[in-house]
């Protein structure tokens, strides 16, 4: 890896992970504008089997074990954050062109 | 405005769940020809920081809240391929670990989350990939995040219509004007946001931006 895509992954990840780690703890706890139709249209019932994801890890975006408190969301956001990265770069990097084809008109060269 | 688990019929979530997956798979094999492996940093970094921005839900009206999107976003920095990609992850991600949005309803989540606005956006992208991205670059991607936002939100309602799970006291039209008056005004972040973070991104790294298959005027003699 080249420097230049060091910096990109280190200062982009850095800022995804202050977000979501920490500016997210501030966010606004009101229900979303589909949940807030739902409740308010007395539709909030689901009508059919619900398929339901085990809280194993987190409890929505709180680190199970921790409660609901600053730390159980920090966690949450980070690690999702981090899942998500390694997902891409591992898919990315398994999908990518191992070597650039010559540049044909509008490409751009390396 | 993640659908929640319960709330889609079979016969609908299994439509939604097979047009994401073509889209998904096209959006694969498109990469798999294309992807100039500079661009994959900057995929896996948008991807989360898109993530973390989903967490901050900001204040809309009284007891109403609102998220980022962000799949308008991706399409503009990545194009829809790619944009595509990185919202399905991203919203598997949230449905699987974090119980947010029905695992049964993640195709039709991925449509409205991730299919609708990675296309909007890769329709602006272009604008943005000018020397000097102008007027016309900023108003149509402040139109577009509005659409984008707007859009997936009508789609939910024709979904939850589609399913007969909306209440029986509101007709359809009633329920889309509910809804989409709610989503202008989160729109209209998303598009402001879309556009401050191009910006920097483009500014910050421009050659992780630029595609193999984008024409740029002016740089494509340079090659």
């Amino acid at each position: 890896m080249t420097a230049y895509n060091r910096w990109t992954l280190i200062v982009g990840v850095a800022v995804a992970l202050v977000i979501g780690g920490v500016v997210s703890y501030f966010a606004s706890s009101a229900p979303d504008g589909l949940e807030k139709f739902q409740e308010d249209q007395g539709a909030a019932t689901p009508a059919y089997p619900t398929v339901e994801t085990l809280p194993i890890a987190f409890q929505e975006y709180n680190f199970n074990g921790l409660g609901e408190g600053f730390w159980a969301n920090a966690v949450a956001g980070v690690v999702g954050s981090l899942i998500v990265l390694a997902i891409l770069l591992l898919v990315g990097y398994a999908l990518r062109r191992r070597r650039p084809p010559v540049p044909r008109g509008g490409s751009v060269g390396s | 405005m993640h659908i929640a688990s319960g709330f889609l019929s079979p016969p609908v979530w299994g439509t939604m769940a097979a047009v994401s997956g073509a889209a998904l798979a096209g959006s694969l094999v498109v990469a798999r020809r294309h992807l100039d492996e500079r661009r994959v940093p900057l995929m896996g970094v948008m991807g989360a920081f898109v993530f973390a921005a989903q967490m901050v839900n900001f204040p809309i009206l009284p007891g109403t809240s609102g998220h980022l999107g962000g799949g308008f976003l991706l399409g503009i920095l990545l194009g829809a391929p790619l944009g595509i990609i990185s919202m399905a992850c991203i919203l598997a991600v949230q449905s699987l670990v974090y119980q947010d949005g029905g695992l049964e309803a993640l195709g039709a989540n991925i449509f409205v989350m991730g299919v609708v606005p990675c296309l909007l956006g890769a329709g602006v992208r272009r604008l943005w990939l000018r020397p000097q991205p102008g007027a016309i670059a900023y108003g149509l991607s402040l139109a577009g995040g509005i659409l984008a936002v707007v859009g997936g939100a009508t789609v939910v309602i024709l979904l939850l219509g589609w399913s007969e799970s909306l209440p029986r006291k509101v007709s359809l039209i009633q329920a889309i004007g509910v809804m989409d008056s709610i989503h202008l005004a989160i729109g209209i972040v998303e598009g402001v946001v879309s556009v401050a973070v191009v910006r920097f991104v483009l500014a910050a790294r421009r050659e992780a931006v630029v595609g193999v298959g984008d024409r740029v005027s002016g740089e494509e003699t340079a090659a």
